[in-house]
This record gives C-alpha cells, structure tokens and sequence, in this order.
C-alpha cells in the first residue's frame, strides 16, 4: 500500500524579503496596508490603515458619495500606509488593488490611483478578488490548515472549501447578504451606523428578551435572507410594536431590542446549518468565520457550539482583519505576485461581479 | 436613425501636465475602463506633447454632462496622485 503523498506547497520560500501595498474599497471602507513576506516565509503586517464613508442613522452608502470619499480620502491613506510601515513606495515590490468584486464607481477610483501609482513607481500590478483576500488573510492571521471558510459580510455570504487550486462556493446566499440584511434593518429601526450598523444590532440584541418567530429559509446548502428581512420590517408595523419601549416579557409587546435579537439568532443558526453542512460533506473540523459580520461574537459562538459538537473549532479574526481592509489584498496579491502572476495595466480593470471561484489559486497545493 | 454622429455633441477638454511623461501615465491610467455606454459616447484621449486633449461625442446632452463630469472627477484624482508621490517617484532610492 503506497504511503500517502504529502502535498508540497507550490509556494517557495523567498530568497529575500518582499513587500506589497494593498488597496482595497470596494464598498464604503478605504483602506491601504503594507504586508512583508520575510524570507523565513513569515507574513508580517507592517499597517493597516483604514477611513469609513460613514452615512446618518436611516441611510445607507450609495456609489457616488462613497466614489467620492474614497477620491478625498486614497491620497492620505496611502500616505499613512507607506510611512506607518517604516519603508519607501520604492521597497514595494508590486501594488495590489481590488479587482471586484464590489461597487463599480469605488473601485475605480481605487484602481485609478494604484494604475498611477505603479507607473509612476514602474512597480507592476496584481489585481485582487475581494473574497479572495478575506481568506487569505484569515488563513494567516489564525493559522487554519484547511477549514470550511464562512465568509459574511454587507456584499457576500457564501460557504468555501478550498480544492485542487480553487475556492469552491458550497452554499451562498439566493438573494441578499447577511450584512445587507442587518444593515438594512438597522435603518428600519434607525440605528447608528457608527462604527458599523451590524455592532450596534448586536448590543441591541443583547437587551433583547422575546424571540420572535422568522422565517427560517435555508435551502439545501443555500440561503435566502429577503424573506426575513421583510417579516422583520413587517414587525416594526404591528401594533404590539413600541419602539421606544425595553424589552420585556410581562407586557405583550416587540421592542427594537426584541427584532434584533430574534434576527440574529435566525439568521445566524440558518449560517450555522449550511456550514455545518459543507463541513459534514467534506469532512474537516475547522471553521475559519471571515467578513465583517464575522465580527459578531454571538455568531462566533454559535459556530463554536456546532463545532465542539463536531469536535472541531472555530477561528476568527478581529475587526482590524475581517472587516474590509487594504492589508488583505497586499496578503492575496502577494501570494499572486511570488507565483509569477500580475495585471498588465491595459487589463486592470474592474468588475461588479467577480465569482471566488474564478481565482486560479496557485500558491496552494 | 442618423448614424454618422452629426447631430451629435461634442465636447474637447485639454489637461495640461507638468511633462510629457506624467500626461502620457495619465491616458494610460484613464483609458482602460471603458465607456459605460459605448454605443452613446465615443471618447478619444490624445497626447499633445504635454497636454492631455479628450474629446468626447455624446448621443445626448445628459450624456455630455455626465461623462465629461466622470472624466474630470478621475482626471482631478489622477493629478492630486501624480501631485502628490510624483517627486517621490523621480527620486532616486539610495
């Protein structure tokens, strides 16, 4: 019986040190981040800088404003990135953008700065997919060998598992994403959007006591969230509906708190389920939870459950990672770069929908 | 329905740089994205020595507007960006 060929990565160690500026604004965050790969093959972040296109309670970002705060806000960014990180433009050894997927003005305006950037400098490019470096650096920072990725955030929900140099999709959403769907709701109910509508859901759920019956819509290893957020809307119309009022159960009344906390425990369980799924249909014990919505603690440990039930674990990173930032396009795109694969200009365009499946990953065995 | 663009606008906006080199990495910079509407806007970007001429012909008054208006809004960014890492650039790293 042959032994069991160990894979090796097709990934070499570095003969010296690379550098990479990572640009990232494909929603309402613009972030830049300078990441070192040393030659042991360590990733070091050397910053990670960010500003947020915040919008008043009740609204949401639109593509022009936010295309116009990244134009006001690259230059400085930027900036703060290549000084915070101790090293001249010069050091870097390719700049790295957000290829797609996202909001079609924003990333433009990221992507007409990293073209001038890398012909002012003559350093080349490498376009990145967005989902793609949520994983990566998920991968790094936590140190997950092979986990089932979920990745939840305001654009994108789906299930991955990585496979023969892609990241297949196993499940995703039908319709909108999780963030969106929370986001969407916290104008409902006119919560802050600062520093982000999903934080402020999950303290208001907190002070919440009555669980609210949802629609529960998982659909194999899919999900579909417009139903539920549409029943959650509904609620704000019923007449127990008091928004003013704290959560209790001596009264028959739904409270702000109520909604949220009856939103997040459905919607989260439905995530919970299909990643339980992928996780039973290809074997693995570990979960690696990435996206802004990855954030949230109560969807951390309702995964964890699951997972200790599965005798696995769950890893997650913390806001500086897994909400949007330009330090995992550096992380992703060098990996592309050390693989001998870039942009050539005439080609950095960029793309509304951008499927994670479409990325050959070659820097894995 | 003419074809021939006669009765079409045309508007021509002329971005001077400081040399040759920093007009040419602008129309590089801009001319990748396409048009969003190719069959109502036609954009030509052109190097003259150091000035940057785009001449834009619309299907529609609107249109002139909007896409002229998208042209300068990344024309601005392009400059603030040269602008501002350009000395830096020509800087010889030691």
């Amino acid at each position: 019986m042959p032994g069991r060929l160990r894979k090796v990565s097709p990934l070499k160690k570095p003969d010296r040190a690379y550098y990479a500026l990572g640009l990232e604004g494909s929603a309402n965050k613009l972030g830049a981040g300078v990441i070192k790969h040393d030659a042991d093959g360590s990733s070091v972040v050397l910053s990670n800088i960010r500003h947020t296109h915040m919008t008043p309670p009740g609204e949401g970002f639109l593509p022009r404003e936010t295309a116009q705060h990244h134009r006001q806000w690259a230059l400085t960014v930027i900036e703060d990135a290549v000084k915070q990180a101790g090293i001249s433009m010069h050091d870097i050894d390719c700049i790295c953008y957000t290829k797609g997927p996202g909001m079609g003005a924003p990333l433009v305006s990221v992507a007409l700065v990293a073209r001038t950037l890398s012909l002012l400098y003559d350093k080349p490019l490498v376009g990145v997919n967005h989902c793609v470096g949520h994983i990566e650096m998920g991968r790094v920072v936590t140190g997950a060998q092979n986990p089932v990725v979920l990745y939840v955030s305001g654009g994108n929900s789906q299930v991955i598992a990585y496979s023969k140099q892609r990241y297949r999709i196993f499940g995703e959403t039908l319709d909108i994403a999780v963030g969106n769907c929370l986001d969407r709701f916290a104008r409902v109910i006119n919560l802050s959007n600062d520093p982000f509508p999903g934080y402020n859901i999950e303290q208001e759920a907190k002070k919440g006591k009555r669980l609210l019956p949802l629609p529960y819509t998982t659909k194999g290893m899919d999900v579909s969230l417009s139903g539920i957020l549409t029943a959650a809307e509904a609620y704000t119309q019923d007449k127990r509906y008091r928004p003013d009022a704290q959560s209790t159960l001596d009264e028959d009344i739904i409270t702000p708190a109520d909604l949220c906390f009856s939103l997040q425990e459905t919607v989260f369980a439905m995530l919970v389920e299909i990643t339980e799924r992928a996780m039973a249909h290809i074997g693995s014990r570990e979960v690696l939870i990435v996206g802004g919505v990855g954030s949230n603690e109560r969807l951390q440990q309702m995964m964890g459950i699951m997972a200790s039930e599965r005798g696995g674990k769950v890893f997650a990173t913390d806001e500086r990672f897994c909400i949007d930032n330009g330090i995992m396009i550096a992380q992703a795109g060098l990996l592309s770069f050390r693989m001998g694969l870039t942009t050539p200009i005439s080609k950095s365009t960029c793309t509304q929908r951008f499927r994670t499946d479409e990325v050959y990953v070659a820097w894995r065995a | 329905m003419s074809n021939s663009h006669s009765d079409w606008h045309i508007v021509t906006v002329r971005v001077p740089f400081a040399s040759a080199r920093h007009t040419a990495i602008a129309k590089q910079v801009i001319e990748v994205d396409r048009e969003l509407q190719p069959h109502a806007v036609k954009r030509s970007l052109i190097v003259e020595d150091d000035i940057l001429v785009a001449t834009f012909t619309t299907l529609t008054v609107r249109l002139a507007r909007l896409t002229v208006n998208a042209f300068l809004e990344n024309v601005e960014l392009v400059v603030r960006t040269i602008g501002q890492f350009g000395e830096d650039a020509e800087r010889v790293p030691s």
